[in-house]
């Protein structure tokens, strides 16, 4: 049988070496190794060899086949293009409906992400919400010139004794005194993302937008970790060589208050036209007033915290250097620009 | 608010050799921010954004002396050169014989004027002038001008006083009445809401809208011979009270408002003393009226050491923290780990409690110094909501079936609501005065709005808002989509697709709901609840809407393994002719729920009356012979013709 193989073999590796023309050669594959061929018969009479000799010709077989098969793959590429099966693996696809996820969607899962990896639970609270909320608890009395900073809209409903009156919440902040009597007990690592309102429309401006809060609170929170959180942002959300930095600012709920800035993306921090001696403001941070931990019952002795906010919207806009000449499209329904993201 | 701080002005109070870029970064590192410098001539002009706790700021000579702090931090050399005191000897009194005056403390904690004679009113001299422009205020004469520029240096407001038109040499410094009329320095006319601060004459004639804007009656012309130079402090509370209702902004109340140090007002009233002789080579009387019950007292706050390290997250050495204090002005004193702070008079308002100290260690010790670390400690050990997972798997399905997701304003016009929605009281304009209470008009008009688009398939996930009596909205979160141009039956493939890959059975019966064209919509049910709706509206596009709090309870997340059946089944193609207007959702329904033996149910299409469906006959049990297939399709045949009227085809 040893001999049979090689015969096979070498006459097939004639056979193949000779032929020009795709069909023949999937003859010659047919007849040796198809399901009736000579090669393939050979192997089903294996069992008929003697048991000690079975193992070689079994090596025998098995390098036969293998050569033959190469042979055939190389034949097959050596044929001229003519000869070979036509086939045009550019023609255009059909493609599908294609749908697109808004570029708010998109931002807030990117943030989510950011945050639910350092421990930071989601969470999601009124925007229809109680004054007290959205300012008294946040250490903003009634009458307070801070609350000028938010261009708050009104509801028309009658005020609550105990909360106020009715407002479409400014700011994410509202659920820092919220998540606090919420879960009572820290450690606190909240991330609030919803809907905010001011009473404002402009290029730079519109009435509805998107924000994010990040809350922590716990025994030795102090600005060394706020320092470390905004930096893990920046660099997960913004690109690894994203820094940012602190400066002087103030907010009713926070003491310190901080306004945040991050190393410009397109001069690396060198200066340029599209931002501030190297830096691009990003939004607002602080550490916890103490009155707002009360209105929240976690003592200020025992427990501090920090907080930060800002846009969705701008965040995008930074993260992708998207220049939108006005905010407002990004709330277009307009296919046109949808369809792009 | 932002104020403009010319180079060259600062440095009357600033000596240092830093450029103004130098001295723009330094502040914007440790205080107060400065947004941009102009250049404007061969001058910088600074601008900076002063906050509402740091009023003391808001003039050439807070920020000098926030400089003088700041700078040496960055190894600059610095100096703040304070007011000098003037050539003259003034006496500060109670009681004086030029003017009698009534005044109400609680409105007015200090209240100072001096009277100056023999005024002459002209222009300022250039460097007023240059001064004053540059910072954004246009000089007008000198009397004006010397209000404008003592309120910009030194950040204390002052009036004027034609002292001839305030009769009987008397003012009367009380709470309006509500009613009472007064017409400001610009002509405005206003009649007051009551509680306002104002300043009655001798004859009774309301002389000025105190600490908003004077009042036209006694008004500086250039005919002015005396002039009462007025400056004071004022309940901030009443102040911002009447600029608001008035909506009678100036830079005045706005100062105001914040609350300033009433130990300026001495500073204030010196300067102009000296300005008013001499530039309007005027004589001022050396007695000054002052009246000051309760003068500044000091104030202490205590803290811990302990409690600055634990909030900035570094040790400070005690030594530095007092030099950093110092620096500002504040007087320390240290026994063992506690640390006694006295603000200096111009921060008592805004420097309380300990945290307000360790602000102001922590922002000039620098907080570009400190490092940054994420936190320790324990993990809150609650899990995530995993309806904001859902939300965006919801979303991801229907942008997968060739959605586009959209967001439109939830603000909405009066005819987009049904009665009782929520409505603003301060809204931008009718078009968004009230609370949307669905989705749907929004969608309809995001469709009509791609009027140049063939085909399309728009969908949002936001809330509706419902009221409810003596609480907040209901802020009910809604699936809500519209197709143009896609067939009935592909837009309705599309929901039970996505309600396949979640996991949620579904059931659309027909039934006229709001909003759809007659006949043309069905409710969606779930194991017998309502979820949602869909139909074709009378723009003739296909919308639905859905809960998404429905769904997600529904949406089976964990999902039960079936084993793969051993037996073959049959499958085959059976068309019937069905009356006019059978609705075949229900004769598929029906087919599935006849017999264990039938697995599943398609329909396939129609030509005319006559409705193809695909039925696959199978048992889990064993393999179905041709005997039992025949058996149950019998049934089935003989139960569509009674239910339906039904009668196979051929």
């Amino acid at each position: 049988m040893q001999e049979e193989i090689l015969n096979l073999k070498n006459q097939a590796m004639a056979q193949i070496m000779s032929v020009n023309d795709a069909s023949e050669l999937e003859e010659i594959r047919i007849d040796l190794l198809g399901r009736n061929g000579k090669l393939t018969n050979l192997v089903k009479k294996i069992k008929e060899v003697d048991p000690e000799e079975r193992a070689q010709v079994g090596n025998t077989l098995n390098e036969a086949k293998r050569t033959i098969e190469t042979l055939l793959a190389q034949q097959k590429n050596n044929l001229k293009e003519s000869a070979r099966e036509w086939f045009d693996p550019t023609i255009p696809g059909i493609l599908p409906k294609v749908g697109h996820l808004h570029p708010v969607t998109q931002a807030i899962r990117e943030i989510t992400n950011v945050f639910t990896g350092i421990g930071f639970r989601r969470v999601r609270y009124p925007e229809v919400e109680w004054d007290y909320f959205a300012f008294e608890s946040l250490n903003m009395p009634e009458g307070h010139p801070a609350r000028d900073e938010w261009e708050t809209f009104f509801v028309d409903v009658p005020e609550n004794k105990k909360y106020g009156k009715v407002v479409l919440t400014p700011h994410t902040s509202n659920g820092q005194v919220r998540e606090m009597l919420r879960l009572k007990n820290p450690p606190i690592r909240m991330i609030n993302i919803a809907k905010c309102y001011r009473r404002q429309s402009d290029v730079s401006h519109v009435p509805m937008f998107h924000q994010f809060e990040g809350l922590v609170i716990d025994k030795n929170i102090s600005i060394v970790n706020l320092k470390g959180t905004l930096d893990y942002f920046a660099r997960s959300f913004f690109g690894e060589n994203r820094k940012t930095r602190l400066r002087p600012f103030h907010f009713q709920f926070t003491e310190p208050s901080f306004e945040i800035d991050i190393s410009c993306g397109f001069c690396g921090g060198a200066g340029c036209r599209l931002c501030k001696a190297g830096w691009l403001e990003l939004g607002g941070a602080g550490i916890v007033h103490p009155n707002v931990l009360k209105a929240g019952k976690i003592d200020p002795k025992i427990y501090s915290g920090f907080a930060f906010g800002w846009g969705v919207e701008r965040s995008f806009m930074m993260k992708s250097g998207l220049s939108i000449p006005d905010v407002r499209l990004i709330y277009s329904t307009d296919l046109r620009f949808l369809s792009q993201f | 608010m932002d104020i403009k701080i010319p180079d060259s002005w600062l440095r009357e109070y600033l000596s240092t050799k830093a450029t103004p870029s130098k001295i723009a970064e330094a502040l914007s590192l440790s205080g107060p921010s400065v947004e941009k410098i102009e250049k404007v001539g061969g001058d910088s002009v600074y601008h900076i954004e002063i906050t509402t706790n740091r009023i003391d700021a808001v003039s050439v000579y807070g920020i000098a002396r926030e400089a003088a702090a700041i700078l040496p931090r960055f190894k600059i050399p610095a100096k703040f050169k304070r007011l000098t005191k003037p050539s003259k000897n003034y006496n500060f009194v109670p009681k004086v014989s030029y003017l009698s005056a009534e005044v109400d403390q609680a409105l007015c904690p200090r209240f100072a004027a001096v009277l100056i004679k023999n005024v002459s009113v002209g222009p300022s001299p250039d460097f007023i002038k240059d001064r004053l422009e540059k910072a954004g205020v246009r000089a007008i004469n000198s009397v004006v001008d010397i209000s404008n520029y003592i309120m910009l240096g030194l950040g204390q407001p002052v009036h004027t006083f034609d002292y001839d038109k305030i009769m009987g040499a008397k003012m009367v410094l009380r709470q309006s009445k509500n009613g009472e009329k007064i017409t400001t320095l610009d002509g405005k006319s206003f009649t007051l809401p009551g509680g306002d601060i104002v300043i009655e004459d001798g004859k009774g004639r309301l002389i000025d809208l105190a600490g908003v804007m004077g009042g036209n009656l006694s008004m500086v012309t250039e005919s002015t011979k005396n002039v009462l130079l007025f400056v004071q402090t004022y309940n901030p509370a009443f102040i911002r009270k009447t600029s608001m209702s008035l909506a009678q902004r100036t830079l005045a109340s706005t100062i105001f408002e914040k609350g300033i140090d009433p130990e300026l007002v001495a500073d204030a009233i010196l300067a102009g003393v000296e300005l008013f002789e001499n530039v309007c080579k005027a004589t001022s009387e050396s007695e000054i009226l002052n009246i000051h019950p309760k003068p500044y007292k000091a104030r202490e706050i205590s803290l811990n050491y302990d409690e600055i390290t634990k909030k900035l997250g570094v040790e400070i050495p005690k030594s530095e923290i007092s030099g950093i204090l110092s620096s500002l002005e504040f007087e320390t004193s240290w026994t063992g780990g506690k640390l006694g702070v006295i603000p200096p008079s111009f921060r008592n308002g805004d420097v309380l409690i300990p945290e307000d100290v360790i602000e102001e260690v922590a922002r000039i010790y620098g907080y570009y110094k400190l490092p940054s670390k994420l936190m320790d400690g324990e993990l809150p050990d609650y899990p995530q909501d995993r309806r904001f997972e859902f939300e965006e798997k919801l979303k991801n399905i229907l942008a997968g079936f060739g959605g586009c997701e959209i967001y439109t304003l939830s603000l909405v016009s009066k005819d987009y609501v049904v009665d009782g929605a929520l409505k603003l009281k301060n809204p931008l304009g009718s078009d968004s005065e009230y609370l949307r209470t669905s989705l749907m008009p929004s969608m309809v008009s995001a469709a009509k709005e791609n009027v140049s688009q063939e085909s399309f398939h728009l969908f949002e996930v936001s809330n509706s808002y419902i009221p409810r009596a003596g609480d907040l909205s209901e802020e009910k979160l809604t699936l809500a989509g519209i197709f143009k141009g896609y067939g009935y039956r592909d837009a309705k493939g599309i929901l039970e697709a996505f309600f396949l890959r979640l996991h949620v059975e579904n059931e659309f019966r027909a039934e006229d709901m709001g909003g759809f064209a007659a006949s043309k919509s069905a409710a969606v049910f779930s194991k017998g609840r309502k979820i949602g709706k869909i139909g074709i509206t009378e723009e003739g596009y296909i919308y639905y809407e859905f809960g998404v709090e429905e769904i997600y309870k529904l949406a089976d997340r964990e999902i039960t393994y079936k084993e793969i059946s051993k037996y073959p089944s049959q499958v085959e193609d059976i068309t019937f002719n069905f009356p006019d207007k059978t609705r075949m959702g229900d004769v598929c329904r029906f087919i599935s729920s006849l017999d264990d033996s039938i697995g599943s149910v398609d329909y396939v299409g129609s030509y005319a009356n006559a409705h193809t469906i695909n039925v696959k006959f199978h048992s889990d049990k064993k393999t179905l012979t041709d005997a039992d297939v025949e058996v149950i399709r019998k049934r089935l045949i003989s139960s569509v013709k009674t239910k339906f009227g039904g009668m196979v085809k051929g």
